[in-house]
């Protein structure tokens, strides 16, 4: 509970900063900035969950064949919604660097899901694991830069991967939480 | 003035300085009559790990120091560990595997760190043959008693010129007792947790042969620091150390030694798990056996000139499993067994002062264990030799020697080094010394083959990593597509390597011993664990080993010895580590390093104060002991303090470093007490303490029992009349 508060804090927060930017600036429309927690499944054999940055939400596994979603997620698995993955034209790369001070998105250089062993974002490339802890912890400073799949630009930092609580020996689900900064007309500024 | 130097300065350094103030004091303070130490005593003591010859503690020209049995049973201890961990730049470490198990004690034990390396790294004799029985790179060493141990010396610095791999940070060589003169102990222990100690010692000449006979039996009841977690978080265990020397005398110049030992344990196993989504409990045990057997001939060729013959065997087993208790159902099951064959020459001469050792052997290694594929084995052929001069009327020093080490699986590897004394008078000593130190792959790093089962991820050996990537590909047990063809012809793992310096000056005089030292390490091809770029095909990483890594470790130690009176000793240790990954040090310094808040999940970039160094370092580690003898009431005291500054445990914020106050284990103190009352000659008693302000870490440092009181009654004498070897 007292992690939510302080996420919208940071979320307000980033809104203000981002409010006051549109003050000096006026041709960057407001971005859309949020922070979410996504559930995600741990078995290999279960469904990807699907991301639409646009509608800031879950898209259901029904829509998995159409360009509504942006990336999804599984264990540690990354796709993003173009070739081998979808029919979108999304793309994405990781940068090192501050979040927050990332005010531009690139315009080419975008990987894709060329097969689906060749993937935009690398397994193991985004986080440590802790063999004692079994923990994914993300990798600080790494800035998942996307192209979504209608073209808009958006970047996403990961903050938190935890296990959902479970009984037995296997865990069934975790939680990505995340912030990203979604830019919803052409523009490639934040 | 004071006041406000202490006030910029952290909590740890005020409480050493506090702690050097009451020392200072304490010595100013000091009585005017006191005795001295008995100097010819102290430089006369005879060490041989450092030259691998009987040498004076006083002529070594590299970092030796020793601990003696007087001290050993003034501590009251039953085991090394308690005592080494007591001396001046040794940190008993938690292997950095495993290190918090939800509450279980790490299963693969304690070891020495040593000038800020790990403790795969030192190199531990008994008696000059290797201790064996490493798991994860540790040798348990609270599996050592401490009955018939002689003397511990503990050489600092790389050592490989000598000893060959592992001994890239020292030698910590444990010489036991001797027949030299008809001895006997009789010891029982008890302390806190039920724990029962006793031993029993005995050594005699009859003419031309001499025996010497020792046994132990360690038990304890164990210990719990969370009573919310299931079981024990140190289960019961039994131990039994034995061991049998026996010497012949053919001529006066010919000499035999025997030895035989054996160490055998019993664990219990007892904790929860999960078994079909249901918690259960799994309990078994761990049976641990380590028998060694050891011959030796010297044969004094000429009064100057020994030639030894020796041969070492030794075959370590460790069995461990675990049942479901309900169903009586196996659970888990390793094993692992290791055999030692060593056969070795070694030549002695001396020339005036001038000396000369030489050697050559071989070690025939093989381990078969049940995360291993198949029987492994591998050979090494050595060879070694070191010429020590003595120059300006014995004033200076100096020693040039090396190893060549040649194993099977690896090219030939050189390891020289080159050390110097400088003795201006009698109260100074000036030593420098600088060597290369290497360590081979273990057998892990090559050959391990392992899946967890519960988790789902695969480590896999360098040398198995393409055999059994190929299987698993064939049995689909990889992501579809996975491009394994890098790792077909996969290049060998490179043995670690180090260049090490040391820097160091001793005072001696009457009332003080005081001994200071710099080093410095440089250690490449450090060899750690990364993840392959394509998963099983349950999506888990599927883990290697390479070469990789770049540190240094240097630091500062000082070690101060007073006789204040008569009847009272003081001393104190101080050690300064740094120690650092360089690589790491380069990302900071680009500023490619990133800190996410735990508060605020607000990603910044690391400086380079934030950088704490290596995990499971403290910057300062320090002790100070006071020591009261008096012969004449038969009464001892000895009091001992040790520190262990913050240390690195584990990586919280997402870069893998230790940078952020919730990845540390706090500074702590841990004070050790024990009073010895001769009632006869023979018979002693003593009672004492140990953690006595009861620091406890379930967490984090789950090694560390709370405050144990314990009791001991010895019975022992030496017959100074039998009679003696040379």
């Amino acid at each position: 509970m007292k992690k939510n508060i302080l996420f919208a804090a940071v979320a307000t927060t980033v809104f203000f900063v981002s409010c006051s930017k549109k003050d000096t600036t006026p041709v960057v429309v407001a971005p859309t900035v949020k922070t979410k927690s996504i559930t995600v499944n741990f078995s290999q054999t279960s469904s990807f969950t699907f991301f639409s940055f646009r509608d800031t939400t879950v898209i259901a596994n029904a829509d998995s064949a159409t360009a509504k979603w942006d990336f999804a997620l599984r264990l540690t698995t990354f796709l993003v919604n173009s070739n081998a993955s979808g029919p979108g034209n999304a793309g994405a790369i990781l940068l090192d660097g501050v979040y927050s001070s990332i005010s531009e998105a690139p315009v080419t250089g975008y990987a894709y899901d060329t097969t689906s062993s060749q993937r935009a974002i690398k397994d193991g490339s985004w986080y440590n694991y802790n063999p004692t802890t079994h923990s994914f912890v993300p990798k600080a400073g790494k800035v998942f830069m996307f192209r979504t799949a209608d073209g808009h630009y958006a970047k996403m930092e990961l903050l938190d991967v935890n296990y959902e609580p479970f009984v037995g020996p296997t865990p069934q689900r975790l939680v990505y939480r995340f912030q990203y900064t979604y830019q919803p007309n052409s523009s490639n500024k934040f | 003035m004071l006041t406000n130097l202490c006030a910029c300065l952290s909590d740890n350094m005020r409480k050493i300085l506090t702690i050097t103030c009451f020392l200072t004091a304490s010595f100013i303070a000091a009585a005017q009559d006191s005795s001295s130490f008995n100097k010819e005593q102290q430089l006369s003591e005879i060490v041989i790990t450092a030259t691998r010859s009987e040498r004076k503690i006083g002529n070594v020209a590299v970092p030796v120091q020793v601990v003696s049995q007087k001290i050993i049973r003034q501590t009251g201890s039953l085991r090394l560990q308690e005592i080494l961990q007591e001396q001046t730049g040794l940190v008993i470490v938690n292997s950095t595997l495993g290190s918090a198990l939800n509450g279980y004690p790490n299963p693969f034990g304690q070891g020495v760190q040593l000038l800020g390396l790990d403790p795969a790294y030192t190199l531990i004799l008994i008696d000059g043959e290797p201790l064996t029985g490493r798991n994860g790179g540790i040798l348990k060493l609270g599996r050592l008693s401490t009955g018939n141990i002689k003397q511990v010396e503990i050489v600092k610095g790389p050592s490989s010129s000598l000893y060959g791999s592992e001994a890239m940070a020292g030698v910590i060589n444990i010489i036991t007792e001797a027949p030299q003169k008809e001895n006997a102990l009789v010891q029982v222990n008890h302390s806190t947790n039920n724990t029962w100690g006793t031993g029993l010692s005995y050594g005699n000449r009859f003419h031309k042969t001499g025996m010497q006979f020792f046994i132990n039996r360690y038990a304890s009841s164990g210990y719990d620091l969370d009573k919310t977690i299931y079981g024990k978080t140190a289960d019961p265990f039994r131990e039994w150390n034995g061991q049998l020397k026996i010497t012949h005398d053919f001529s006066n110049k010919l000499q035999l030694l025997a030895s035989a030992r054996q160490f055998d344990s019993h664990q219990d196993n007892n904790y929860q798990i999960f078994w079909q989504s249901q918690p259960a409990v799994a309990k078994g045990y761990t049976t641990e056996k380590d028998q060694s057997g050891f011959v030796q001939l010297r044969w004094q060729m000429k009064s100057e000139q020994k030639l030894y013959g020796r041969l070492f065997y030794d075959r370590y087993r460790n069995n461990s499993f675990v049942d479901l208790d309900k169903t009586s159902t196996r659970f888990d099951e390793t094993t692992f067994n290791q055999s030692i064959l060593k056969p070795e020459l070694q030549f002695e001469s001396k020339h005036n002062e001038n000396r000369y050792v030489a050697g050559l052997g071989s070690y025939f290694e093989m381990i078969e264990a049940s995360r291993y594929a198949g029987k492994r084995k591998v050979t090494t052929l050595y060879a070694f030799t070191q010429k020590e001069w003595s120059l300006l009327h014995d004033k200076l020093t100096l020693i040039a020697g090396g190893r060549i080490d040649k194993r099977t699986d690896f090219s030939t590897k050189l390891s020289p080094r080159i050390a110097a004394a400088y003795k201006p008078n009698a109260n100074w000593k000036f030593t420098a010394s600088a060597g290369w130190g290497f360590k081979a792959p273990d057998f892990r790093h090559l050959y391990l083959n392992f899946y967890n089962s519960q988790i789902g991820y695969s480590l896999i050996g360098s040398k198995e990593l393409a055999t059994q990537l190929q299987l698993l590909q064939q049995q689909s047990l990889l992501q579809p597509g996975a491009d394994i063809s890098p790792y077909l012809n996969n290049t060998d793992l490179l043995p670690e390597n180090s260049f090490g310096t040391h820097l160091g000056a001793k005072f001696t005089n009457q009332k003080w011993i005081v001994e200071t030292g710099l080093f410095r390490n440089d250690i490449r091809n450090l060899i750690d664990r990364f993840s392959l770029p394509f998963a099983r095909s349950n999506g888990q990483p599927v883990f290697s080993y390479h070469n990789i890594g770049k540190v240094f470790t240097q630091g500062a130690e000082l070690d101060v010895k007073y006789r204040l009176s008569k009847y009272f000793t003081l001393s104190a240790g101080y050690q300064f580590l740094d120690a650092k990954d360089k690589d790491v040090v380069q990302e900071i310094k680009a500023g490619k390093l990133y800190k996410r808040d735990l508060t605020t999940f607000a990603t910044t970039v690391v400086k380079p104060a934030d950088y704490f160094g290596l995990f499971n370092r403290s910057r300062h580690t320090a002790n100070a002991k006071i020591q009261y003898e008096n012969t004449a009431t038969g009464l001892t005291v000895y009091a001992r303090a040790i520190y262990r500054g913050q240390f690195g445990f584990t990586d919280a914020n997402g870069n893998n470093i230790a940078d952020d106050p919730s990845e540390m284990v706090k500074s702590f103190w841990l004070i050790n007490l024990a009073v010895t009352k001769t009632i006869t000659k023979k018979f002693s008693v003593q009672a004492g303490t140990e953690n006595l302000f009861n620091y406890t870490n379930p967490a984090r440092m789950s090694n560390i029992a709370g405050r144990l009181f314990f009791l001991n009654a010895s019975y022992s004498f030496v017959n100074k009349h039998s009679k003696s070897i040379n």
